[in-house]
């Protein structure tokens, strides 16, 4: 059918940046099981895609794939995009507030100055330096899933900014089965941009592709903490079929409309 | 203005909104054509389309939502009832068969399908009887019928003037209840 199909990578970040791979932490899916996709929610997806042509041999319908990354261990992408902005900003004005607080108490009711030091520190959080290398990701403070910011040692549970897809390409892009581009829109979900292909279905057959995906790893640098990129790449298969168009009254040709007489 | 050939219906459907509904109703389905004279009603599901035998009548059905699949599963001509009888009966079990030999291949409808589970007293939740109906596993119908055509010319033996209702009926993705229809719709001889 002339449809928008979608393919979900689901990615295991963390484990994925532990192992230095996407096998065995990369889950696809997509939504053509109706039409015999294989493999849904593991690594080894075979999207089905249904073409069909006319009499004379000609393509009838198109279809076209977006592509969508999620990511296992983030906030949900279903935050509104300046949450990770707005979350700074506001545990900015409350340290603000905490440390006015503590300037304006009396001398002799200054309590443990440490500890209160301590606490403003917790509040807030750690930020991650931004370089001309690392500005993917517009992570401001170092969040956890909860979307809390914490003061990260090195070693405390943070969310990681989702997977973005670099590049699409392989046997069905280098065959001309698919015409995979990234293009720019206020998506919601995938920051702007993604990537969407328009298939050929004149040629079936199994087509296989990969996925250059960019994950991205907290590393102290200079003592700052930045996000660096990390790029693995993730296959999948395409499964091309096509069938003749008929009429759905006869099974054949056209003809008359099935109405019983008066 | 020359008659066209060719009249198009174009069933546009909501398919989170039927589903969500189990209706077609409650604006989850409009349907509109080209024609060449003045069809009644209009972006409604009582669309009756004004046509002239030897023009060919294409239905095509799309979903709001473009991700979401909706193909048309059935489009079956109701009969016209004797004179003194209520223009149309309620749909009765058997009553949708195809006319012989004008569908091989195609199952007859049967009372354990998703399409009448209101009315054969499933309450909401209840899944149909009948194992294919609950494995929501792809049939070769539901995974075919994006190859159909649904296209045939006028007949010249309709009579001008009646309205000659037909069940349209929509297939979106597959399941228990995947399957909606509406008998509302007409095509009227001018």
């Amino acid at each position: 059918m002339p449809q928008q199909l979608a393919i979900i990578l689901l990615v295991d970040v963390a484990n994925a940046l532990e192992m230095k791979t996407l096998e065995g932490n990369a889950y696809l899916f997509d939504n053509m099981k109706l039409h015999g996709s294989e493999g849904q929610g593991t690594g080894e997806l075979v999207t089905a895609i249904h073409g069909s042509y006319w009499r004379d041999g000609s393509q009838a319908t198109e279809q076209v794939l977006n592509w969508l990354p999620y990511s296992l261990g983030s906030i949900p992408p279903t935050v509104p995009r300046g949450y990770e902005a707005e979350r700074a900003r506001q545990t900015d004005r409350e340290a603000l507030s905490e440390l006015e607080a503590m300037v304006h108490k009396p001398a002799n009711q200054g309590g443990d100055a440490a500890a209160q030091l301590s606490h403003l520190q917790q509040t807030l959080g750690t930020r991650v330096r931004s370089t001309r290398r690392t500005r993917g990701p517009a992570t401001q403070k170092i969040l956890d899933v909860t979307g809390n910011v914490i003061s990260y040692d090195g070693a405390a549970a943070h969310t990681y900014p989702p997977p973005v897809i670099t590049d699409i390409y392989g046997e069905a892009v280098d065959k001309k089965i698919m015409y995979p581009a990234e293009y720019g829109s206020p998506d919601m979900v995938t920051d702007g941009w993604y990537w969407s292909a328009t298939v050929d279905s004149t040629r079936p057959g199994t087509y296989a592709y990969t996925m250059a995906v960019q994950l991205h790893r907290l590393l102290l640098q200079g003592g700052d903490w930045t996000w660096e990129p990390v790029d693995l790449t993730c296959e999948s298969k395409l499964r091309i079929v096509s069938e003749p168009k008929r009429n759905a009254f006869t099974k054949s040709g056209l003809g008359l409309l099935p109405i019983p007489p008066a | 203005m020359a008659v066209k050939p060719q009249v198009s219906i174009i069933a546009l459907v909501d398919v989170i909104g039927a589903l969500s509904d189990r209706s077609l109703l409650n604006g989850n389905l409009v349907l509109i054509d080209d024609g060449s004279f003045a069809s009644r009603a209009q972006g409604t599901p009582e669309l009756c389309t004004i046509v002239q035998p030897g023009q060919v009548v294409q239905w095509t059905a799309l979903a709001v939502d473009l991700q979401t699949p909706v193909e048309i599963r059935n489009i079956e001509f109701l009969r016209l009832q004797p004179p003194g009888q209520p223009a149309y009966p309620a749909p009765q079990a058997g009553w949708a068969a195809p006319v012989a030999g004008a569908h091989p291949g195609m199952p007859a409808p049967s009372p354990a399908q998703p399409a009448y589970a209101a009315a054969t007293g499933h309450g909401p939740g209840a899944f149909p009887p009948g194992p294919a109906a609950v494995t929501g596993a792809p049939t070769v119908e539901s995974e075919k019928l994006d190859l159909e055509i649904w296209a045939g010319m006028v007949p010249y033996y309709m009579v001008p003037g009646v309205a000659y209702r037909y069940r349209l009926e929509f297939q979106m993705y597959e399941g228990p209840y995947s399957v909606l229809h509406v008998e509302t719709p007409s095509l009227m001889r001018i």
